[in-house]
Order: structure tokens, then sequence, then C-alpha cells
């Protein structure tokens, strides 16, 4: 894993958070609502960053996703945290930066929508963020 | 002559000094340990409980345990229309206790302050020496009244004339996302300590005379954080992607307003 210095601390400790959250059942999005629109299912996609909101009271990454090869590009809006508690372990507005390549792990909304929360993600030089083993 | 001065001044300060009530230290941040269902002993089910589980409270009459099991059937449905989702009202007592982020314990001679950087909310207790206000000089809201006084290093404060929340058809103030409530005679008695350098603790005892047969009583307790930490701002409007549709149900806003989850 490609990483650097003090980046790769903090991204230690908001893995130990998230896992820690994992242990006590509570997702890191549920601050402001219930969960339950999410599946607990983990499934992948990848594409490209259009945007992260670093608002309250949730973040939200929007990602351009490549469904098949040559077709339209499909925009998905992953949930995160608050600015606040992720601010606090070391996510910055600059942590998903537009343009980036990106491979994600989210939790899909029950209704096949193309919205989830988020698991983890991993970008390509290798560095990763939140929940990924 | 300088010993005489000093002498002269010890003396005038110490009937100040002993006069005054020494007040603990409760400063830095701190942050709820455990997940936002009020007491672990009402869980039941999914959506907000940590895990299925034994149900041993609240000791609920008849009539309010058919609203509590009314509201855990709307939440099972995903339509328990939890009023912190709009964005629009304070979490109110005792939910203050019961909110995720950081807290703030601010310390007083008259007054102490509850600062949560979620909501924002605030709770003001005070310490002066007023009594409640009598009953026709009160109206419900959403954090009622609390004083209190100091037994040694405890701030004990009762709160009452908080909303009534017979909810979701009456009332706003609920205590959690499962649906817990309470009616508006409910009068909470809180003792809040440092228990140690690391952890604060909200005890709650809570009677209800138009909905508890018994005193509920509720722990919380709060972790110090590290030196430094800050507390942000939490404007909940600023990019609500999650609002609440007329059935009570949490949809979810694509990048366009498009509703997701309908």
């Amino acid at each position: 894993m490609k990483t650097n210095g003090g980046f790769a601390v903090r991204f230690i400790i908001l893995s130990v958070c998230v896992a820690f959250s994992a242990l006590v059942g509570e997702r890191t999005v549920a601050a402001h609502h219930a969960g339950t629109m999410f599946s607990e299912d983990v499934k992948e996609i990848s594409g490209v960053i259009k945007e992260f909101q670093f608002t309250n009271p949730h973040t939200w990454i929007q990602v351009m996703v490549e469904t098949k090869a040559g077709a339209p590009q499909q925009e998905w809006s992953v949930e995160w945290g608050s600015p606040n508690q992720l601010g606090r372990r070391g996510v910055r507005p600059s942590t998903f930066k537009p343009g980036a390549k990106v491979t994600m792990r989210i939790n899909p909304m029950r209704d096949g929508s193309p919205a989830a929360g988020f698991v983890g993600a991993k970008f390509a030089d290798g560095t990763t963020v939140g929940d990924w083993k | 002559m300088r010993l005489l001065r000093i002498a002269v001044v010890a003396l005038l300060a110490a009937p100040a000094a002993a006069g005054a009530q020494t007040l603990p230290d409760w400063t830095g941040v701190w942050q709820m340990v455990g997940g936002t269902v009020f007491d672990r002993a009402t869980m039941v089910g999914r959506g907000g409980a940590l895990s299925a589980g034994v149900r041993e409270r609240p000791p609920y009459n008849a009539q309010w345990e058919a609203i509590y099991q009314r509201n855990l059937k709307l939440r099972d449905n995903e339509q328990l229309p939890d009023p912190i989702n709009t964005c629009g009202t304070p979490a109110g007592f005792p939910r203050v206790m019961n909110v995720p982020d950081m807290y703030e314990f601010v310390v007083r001679p008259e007054q102490t302050w509850i600062l949560t950087e979620n909501g924002p909310n605030i709770l003001r207790i005070y310490t002066d020496g007023r009594a409640h206000p009598a009953p026709e000089d009160r109206w419900p809201t959403y954090t009622g009244d609390s004083v209190g006084k100091w037994e040694g290093d405890t701030l004990v404060f009762t709160t009452l004339s908080i909303k009534n929340s017979n909810w979701p058809t009456e009332g706003d103030t609920v205590l959690d996302r499962t649906g817990l409530v309470l009616s508006d005679a409910a009068h909470i008695t809180t003792r809040l300590r440092r228990v140690d350098a690391k952890t604060m603790e909200a005890r709650m005892v809570i009677e209800d005379p138009k909905a508890l047969t018994a005193p509920w009583t509720v722990t919380k307790t709060y972790a110090r954080q590290p030196d430094g930490t800050r507390v942000y701002d939490y404007g909940c409007a600023e990019n609500n992607r999650n609002p609440v549709d007329a059935s009570g149900k949490t949809l979810l806003l694509g990048p366009g307003g498009e509703k997701f989850g309908q």
C-alpha cells in the first residue's frame, strides 16, 4: 500500500474508528437519520470522483461510474458521516479530489437507486480510506 | 511590614474564599459513550437498535405502551418521522443527553450550560437558587426548565415542563430513534458528575405519572476527548439530502434533487 506519513497514520486511525463503529453496530452514516435504507451487503463500484460535498449533516461523495464499457456514466451518491466527525479523524475536503479514479465499497440502497452508504475506498495509487481490508 | 501586609490581605480574602462554591473542573470536549439508543434495556428489533435484545424498560402503563408499540411499528416500516431528521427542532430534554458528536459542560456559579455540537443544542441549568416557575407561569418547551444545586462535585438538577410527547400525533419531543416518548408530566432528576479524569456521568431518574408505572433510571456516560479537539459548526439544513416525506419516510435525494427510496 502506497501512503505517505501522517496521511497513513490518520487513515489507520480512521479505519480503527470505522471498525469500532462496526463492532458496536452503529453505522457512521447514521448520525442524522437511520441507516435502514441501505442494505448491509457490500458492493464494489469503480469510477471517477465528480465532487466531495463536505457538508452537514452528512458528506456526499459523487462518483461517476461506468456500468458497461462504452455506456454513459451513471452518477452515484455515496453518503458518509458528518464533516465534523470525519474531520476529527483526518478526512479533509481534499480526500476525494475531483477526477481521481477510485474503487469504492458501499452499502447500496435497498431499492436499487444509484446511492449508497460509504464503507471504504481505494485510489489508483493504492491508498485507502475508511474500511478496506 | 511586608509580612503584615500579606497577613492583612489574607484576612480580607478569607471570608470571600470561604463563602465561594468550589466548582468542579469539567473543561474539555466530551463524547457520549455508546450508540444513541436511549436505554439499551429498551432494545427490540432493528432500526437504531444495536441488536435484538430483551426488552426490560421503560415501565410504561398500558396506554403509553400502546403508543410505544405504534412507534416501533412505524420504525420497522421506516416511517418513524424523527423530528431530528427535519433539521428544525431542538433535541429537547432528555434527548439532549443522548446525541452523537461532541459535548461541552460549562460550569459557572449561577448556571451550568451543556452544549452539544449535534443540533446544536443548549441545556441551561440554573444554580442561582431560583425555583421552577409556578405552573401558571410556565409552558412546555422542548428542553423544559432545569434548576439545580451542587452536592459536592455533583450537580443535581430537576427538569420539568417538557413538551407533551404523545407523538407523532400531538407532540414533537422523542427520546431516540426507536420512538421512546414521555408525557408532559415527566419530572426528571439528573445527577451529573465527573467520575474520573476521563469520564462524565449523567444519571437520570425519570418519573412520569401519566406514562410510567415506576421511576425509570437511565445512565449515560461521556468520554473526554484528546486535548485540542475542536468542536465544529453543525448546520443541519446546510445540505440535508435526507428529507422526510408526508408518510414519515426518510428519503435520499440524488444530485438533481430526484427522490430515491420512495
